[in-house]
């Protein structure tokens, strides 16, 4: 009897100290790896390490409706369990009219709880949004339609997707050949991968793009455009998402069966969360219904 | 005899030849002059816009809601007055068209050109008033434009932007909205 005590006693102590399961890029971790968090009804899949740079992403947002207003709740919630401290923004900040009353309906009021706990936002410039708003102080785009920010080790791009010209693109290529971070990523708004019906892919900015982000060794890429959540199929090593689905769902609009799709959610509204540690990205994606449609790890590109 | 005229085919094949190159060159060298003369033109608004900025308060970096359409407004109403007149065509010289059509031309054909056409029409921006003078409304989308033809068309400073409104080409002010000139029919 003393014996199965001690044996079982091993047994525990040992699980206690195993790692979590290896995940192969691109490959989605099921969602029943769950955290404990400081608000017991949120659960989570990040791993919350030290000092791992945290932040969520989300795009097509700014319309001022119920609906956003409604995810934004939950990712309220979600920041308290998980305490990002950046939002990147892929475009179509703001639909319709930018006066400054557009702006607090269709933006400040919606992330208020975010806004006031210090949460920073980096926004992109989507087909909606006119380039006045790089200006716009809580946008932190210090007055450029393209930048580049580096947070925890991290190089970020952010760039102008609706006036990929000369200018820009040199200004990357030359950014990115000095650029000597080894966590690569960009966001921006039109995707050169998509399955969706309404857009889908534009081949455009992928056949001037993605050669660029293939050479330069980025590793994720972030869009919007789309008004749903897609995970791709790594590309030449990188994997992109869409995460256009945080104002408005276009539900159905994801193709079935689409060869490049790894995962996808179109039925309700989403956000991301993303935690860099080492040399893995964790991600969660979260419904305005506050499930995980997704999760899993992606590695960094060698 | 039958040396002269291998001599005279010879000296006829190298005559058409070199009018044929000539005529290349000359067509080259008129898209070249199109081009540049364009680039000059659109430079100059550039030019005139920025002495006109240069005159109100700057806008900040990090700016609120609330000055930047003051900004917005400020410019728009400066620039509006200053060009008093303008006419279409003051940039967009048939000149000008005819090789801007060349490039669309040449950068989208067949299924290409009825995709772009396809897009523009399905574009939320038909209540784009296509007017010199007139403002890009807010609320219409700002139809991305492809970067592959962005990298063939004639450089624009980073005042202006170019912009589809079906299938008519616009030059619009990045900054105040205002449609400083435009062509039509510029997808063949």
């Amino acid at each position: 009897m003393k014996r199965i005590y001690l044996f079982t006693f091993a047994l525990i102590c040992s699980a206690a100290f195993l790692p979590p399961p290896a995940v192969a890029q691109g490959a989605a971790e099921s969602s029943s790896v769950v955290a404990a968090s400081s608000s017991a009804a949120v659960p989570l899949t990040l791993p919350k390490r030290e000092g791992s740079l945290r932040m969520a992403v989300f795009g097509d947002a700014g319309r001022g409706t119920k609906d956003q207003y409604d995810l934004g709740k939950v990712m309220g919630e979600y920041q308290q369990a998980f305490p990002f401290d950046t939002v990147l923004l892929t475009g179509d900040n703001i639909y319709g009219p930018d006066a400054p009353a557009d702006m607090k309906k269709k933006f400040e009021d919606p992330y208020k709880a975010l806004l006031d706990r210090g949460v920073k936002f980096y926004a992109s410039l989507g087909n909606h949004d006119t380039s006045n708003q790089r200006f716009y102080a809580p946008f932190n785009m210090n007055g450029e339609e393209y930048y580049r920010l580096e947070k925890n080790g991290v190089s970020i791009y952010a760039l102008n997707s609706n006036y990929l010209d000369k200018k820009q693109l040199d200004w990357f290529i030359d950014q990115l050949s000095k650029d000597s971070k080894s966590w690569r990523i960009a966001f921006f708004h039109h995707p050169p991968y998509s399955s969706g019906g309404r857009h889908g892919s534009d081949d455009d900015v992928r056949l001037v793009l993605h050669p660029l982000l293939v050479k330069h060794g980025i590793d994720v890429v972030f869009t919007g455009h789309d008004h749903f959540y897609e995970r791709v199929k790594p590309q030449d090593g990188i994997t992109y998402f869409v995460a256009g689905a945080a104002g408005k769902i276009r539900k159905g609009d994801l193709k079935d069966r689409s060869p490049i799709t790894d995962a996808g959610f179109d039925t309700d509204l989403s956000f991301m969360m993303v935690e860099f540690a080492g040399d893995e990205m964790h991600f969660q994606v979260v419904s305005k219904a506050r499930k995980t449609v997704d999760s899993g790890v992606v590695k960094r590109r060698d | 005899m039958k040396s002269v005229r291998n001599r005279y085919g010879i000296a006829l094949v190298f005559g058409a030849a070199v009018t044929l190159a000539n005529g290349h060159v000359h067509i080259f060298s008129q898209q070249k002059d199109a081009s540049s003369g364009f680039e000059d033109r659109v430079r100059e608004y550039a030019k005139q816009r920025e002495s006109i900025e240069a005159r109100l308060p700057a806008m900040p970096k990090a700016a609120t809601a609330a000055q930047i359409e003051s900004h917005e407004k400020a410019l728009l109403k400066a620039v509006v007055a200053a060009r008093n007149g303008a006419a279409k065509g003051a940039i967009f010289t048939p000149e000008a068209e005819e090789l801007i059509r060349s490039i669309v031309s040449a950068q989208y054909k067949g299924r290409d050109r009825v995709q772009l056409r396809k897009e523009l029409a399905e574009a939320e921006n038909a209540s784009v008033p296509v007017k010199v003078g007139s403002v890009y409304p807010e609320a219409a989308e700002l139809l991305e434009m492809p970067p592959t033809l962005l990298l063939a068309l004639p450089q624009l400073p980073k005042q202006v932007r170019y912009r589809f409104v079906g299938t008519s080409l616009l030059l619009v002010d990045r900054e105040n909205h205002l449609i400083v000139d435009y062509m039509t029919d510029a997808l063949p």
